[in-house]
């Protein structure tokens, strides 16, 4: 299957003559694949608020949509029908329409990466990747496929919208070992995570797991280097995509990390030996945009995110087997 | 000790605290400590337009320490109720829509606010600030850090130091002490080497932060990035291709309520002597060794010392000022200067101030440096502009075309930016050549909106990073590099006085000293 670009040129030449000499600067290509409607629809929504702060070509390949559609739409904006295209197809009509000195940033939002020619093709070819585990499934298969990607090409320019929404709750659990109070972190015994979908959850503990060198000992529990064991448990619970609450108990305190009712702060408290009053965090919750933003601008290249993915992935592989 | 605990006992912050492996990569990377702060002229303007939404922003976007109180102390009569009311009034007013306060947050933040009604003279309130600050410790975790911001006129700077100095409160048993000195230092070389005096001799340098918010500006910030993150400008960011350098921070404002402040101090003293120079300073440093504070200030400093200060017979030629006269701003009619509320009606004070500079050292020499600042010009706007040599060799354009030169601008205030023009031939047969732009904005650049100056700055005490503070050597070179005109303008009387119209370019005099000047 082809797709006819022509449409699409013709349209993108015509707007640069009338454009004349005016300088239109853009940060990047921001090309769009999906292929469930109702995903398409909110990620179309999300990608006009990104775009309309920075200035950007965007390529929507519409995974429901037939390559007879190849349209621009106002402003810099392209639509593609990709059902059925090959790979090569698709390579071929971003390049032939990619802003040719910018950075090519690829959201992808589909399962199945593993196996799936049209995502190694296109993700070889771009600066950055922007992946969403959550959006594409609430359990943890979208973030196990992701894990198995990543160690067949590690170089892969990798941002994930599930990690980056983590960034208040990683705040939050560090305050709780600022200062005389890190040395609780080498006596934790148990990590409970209360969330809507599973890879923030895993993600997480991942995380804490690479930050403390914690590594997966049975599918509910982790050693610590000295060989002490920490069980864990991570529970569905509450709204999609958003964490609830973290525990995490040392032999003598209790670290709880919890949203309030109205989704706008995280409480605070220590409980026990370390006892601590109450305290509170804003969550600002960035938003979607927000957090493609960040992942373009911040996200790909993480160390601390490649970590805590490694580490999500070994403890989701050692509770398979 | 187990393995563990051991590796992270041996790493350890710069101030002895164990380092927290989950902070790596986290947006506050670097530990802020828990802290005290104490805002001297807590009700005054600085203080609930500027440093208390500042504040209450840090809290929102995660930036405060979660253990920390905010202790008002001032003259104005308040108990803890009354002052926390008085806040949040402030902040319904000055926080924008969305981050008023309220819920739990407000309920907390609220909780750690006090206030001390003072009088700066007495040491007995220093002893109840030194009590409060025991009991914030004991109840709030704040761990014995004390941050002093100085928010009062600068006059009561010196009896606030002695008086924390007699209540034992110019360190901490068990924290750091820190205090915040608002510009600006001193109103001359002579006053700024005697409040300097006061400070120095309770508390040491790398204790005292002397803010001027223009360095927390993120273009300004950027201006460091621009020249050393790139290799595109360096070689050619010297005399051998910059024909000059203009800096101009100009208001269309008037000076508003401050007219018994100004009509003392003047455009000279309240731009050109601290944000201006600072701008200059970025504009012409060499390269630093590192990012660390004291090698970004060392090269600063240096940059001051190859000015040297106008001989006085050679500051007309060097100088030039101006006071705005009645005029129109964006189709309104506005007073002249000596027709605000407490201005003498006889007022030699300039309101507007441009001088011309020489750096005299390898790099600079010959390459005038021009600055300008100030009120009621026809905009509000603050920029550098490097404007490089003509070409060598003309081949391009017809004899009637001018060429311009490529000007390099860095834009502050109100678009944050960059913008190059440059010469290039127009489309057709003939050989013309026009100017074009390309222009870099942060709003659609980043889309990240800068924090706001206070707010970076404010966090940089709360995390002892100095390099966005002004050291003492560079606020006494620079108060050395005006007094000379200073000292001449203060006696001889300008009567062209008012000599620009509100909302016009500035006085002709600024024009015979530099022809050039960018249209404002």
């Amino acid at each position: 299957m082809s797709i006819d670009l022509a449409p699409v040129l013709d349209e993108l030449n015509e707007r640069s003559r009338e454009r004349g000499s005016d300088v239109q600067g853009a940060l990047m290509t921001l090309v769009v694949f999906f292929e469930d409607a109702a995903i398409g629809e909110l990620a179309r929504d999300r990608i006009h608020t990104l775009a309309s702060k920075h200035p950007a070509r965007v390529i929507v390949l519409d995974g429901t949509l037939g390559p007879d559609v190849a349209r621009m739409e106002a402003g810099d904006w392209i639509e593609l029908g990709a059902k059925d295209c090959s790979a090569d197809t698709l390579r071929s009509a971003i390049a032939a329409l990619r802003l040719p000195e910018a950075p090519l940033v690829l959201l992808w939002i589909a399962p199945g990466i593993g196996d799936d020619p049209r995502f190694a093709t296109l993700s070889a070819a771009v600066q950055t990747v922007v992946y969403n585990s959550s959006l594409v499934d609430s359990g943890h298969e979208a973030l196990c496929e992701l894990v198995e990607y990543v160690e067949h090409h590690p170089r892969l320019p990798l941002a994930d919208i599930a990690y980056l929404r983590l960034a208040p709750w990683q705040e939050s659990i560090a305050i709780f070992f600022d200062g005389k109070d890190v040395q609780e972190l080498f006596d934790l015994c148990r990590v409970e995570i209360a969330c809507g979908s599973e890879p923030e959850g895993f993600y997480l503990l991942g995380w804490l797991a690479s930050r403390l060198q914690w590594k997966p000992c049975s599918e509910h529990s982790l050693l610590t280097r000295r060989g002490n064991e920490i069980e864990f448990e991570i529970r569905r619970e509450g709204e999609p995509r958003r964490i609830s609450c973290v525990a995490l108990s040392s032999a003598h305190s209790k670290f709880v990390a919890e949203v309030d009712k109205k989704a706008e702060t995280i409480q605070l408290s220590v409980t026990g030996s370390s006892k601590h009053p109450r305290r509170y965090r804003a969550i600002s919750n960035p938003g979607i945009a927000a957090l493609l933003e960040r992942a373009i601008l911040w996200g790909q290249n993480d160390r601390v995110f490649a970590d805590s993915l490694s580490a999500a992935g070994e403890i989701l592989a050692c509770g398979r087997r | 000790m187990p393995d563990d605990k051991l590796a992270t006992a041996t790493r350890s912050t710069g101030d002895g605290a164990a380092v927290n492996p989950l902070r790596e990569g986290l947006v506050s990377d670097r530990i802020t400590n828990p802290c005290s702060a104490v805002f001297f002229g807590a009700s005054g303007d600085l203080f609930k337009r500027m440093l208390l939404p500042a504040v209450y922003a840090m809290r929102l976007n995660g930036t405060l320490p979660t253990d920390f109180a905010l202790v008002g102390f001032a003259r104005t009569a308040y108990d803890n109720d009354g002052f926390r009311a008085y806040c949040r009034k402030q902040l319904e007013l000055f926080m924008p829509e969305g981050q008023k306060p309220q819920g739990e947050l407000w309920d907390d933040f609220a909780r750690r606010i006090s206030y001390v009604t003072a009088d700066f003279n007495d040491t007995r309130h220093f002893t109840a600030l030194k009590d409060r600050l025991a009991e914030n410790d004991e109840q709030l975790g704040t761990a014995g850090n004390h941050l002093f911001y100085l928010a009062t006129p600068p006059p009561v700077f010196p009896e606030i130091i002695k008086h924390l100095k007699r209540s034992g409160l110019e360190k901490s048993d068990t924290g750091w002490t820190r205090v915040v000195v608002e510009k600006p230092f001193g109103t001359d070389l002579e006053s700024a080497r005697v409040l300097q005096s006061a400070i120095e001799a309770v508390f040491p340098e790398n204790e005292i932060y002397r803010i001027d918010h223009y360095l927390g500006k993120e273009p300004v910030q950027d201006i460091l990035a621009l020249r050393f993150a790139n290799t595109i400008f360096e070689p050619i960011w010297n005399r051998n291709y910059v024909q000059n350098v203009q800096i101009t921070s100009a208001e269309s404002l008037g000076v508003e309520l401050r007219g018994a402040y100004y009509d003392h101090a003047g455009a000279l003293r309240d731009m050109i002597q601290n944000h201006v120079i600072n701008l200059l300073a970025l504009v012409a440093m060499e390269a630093p060794i590192s990012s660390a504070a004291d090698d970004i200030r060392d090269e600063k400093y240096k940059v001051l010392a190859a000015i040297t200060p106008s001989a006085h017979a050679a500051v007309f030629s060097m100088s030039a000022r101006g006071q705005y006269g009645p005029g129109t701003i964006d189709g309104h009619g506005v007073k002249g200067y000596r027709e605000e509320p407490d201005v003498a009606p006889d007022s030699n004070t300039e309101t507007f101030a441009a001088v011309k500079f020489y750096i005299e050292n390898w790099r600079w020499a010959g390459v005038p440096f021009y600055l300008r600042s100030g009120k009621r010009l026809s905009r509000k706007v603050s920029e550098i502009a490097v404007t490089f040599k003509p070409i060598p060799h003309r081949f391009y354009g017809e004899s009637t075309d001018r060429i311009e030169p490529d000007v390099l601008v860095i834009k502050i205030e109100p678009d944050e930016g960059i913008s190059l023009r440059f010469e290039a031939k127009i489309p057709g047969p003939k050989e013309h050549v026009r100017s074009v732009y390309m222009d870099f904005n942060y709003g659609t650049g980043f889309g990240v909106q800068s924090p706001p100056a206070y707010e970076r700055l404010i966090g940089d005490v709360m995390l002892g990073d100095q390099t966005l503070f002004t050291r003492w050597d560079a606020v006494e070179r620079a108060w050395e590099i005006v007094t000379p005109i200073l000292e001449v303008w203060q006696n001889t009387k300008d009567f062209s006085f008012p000599n620009y119209a509100a909302g016009s370019q500035g006085p002709e005099s600024a024009h015979a000293l530099f022809p050039d000047w960018r249209h404002l």
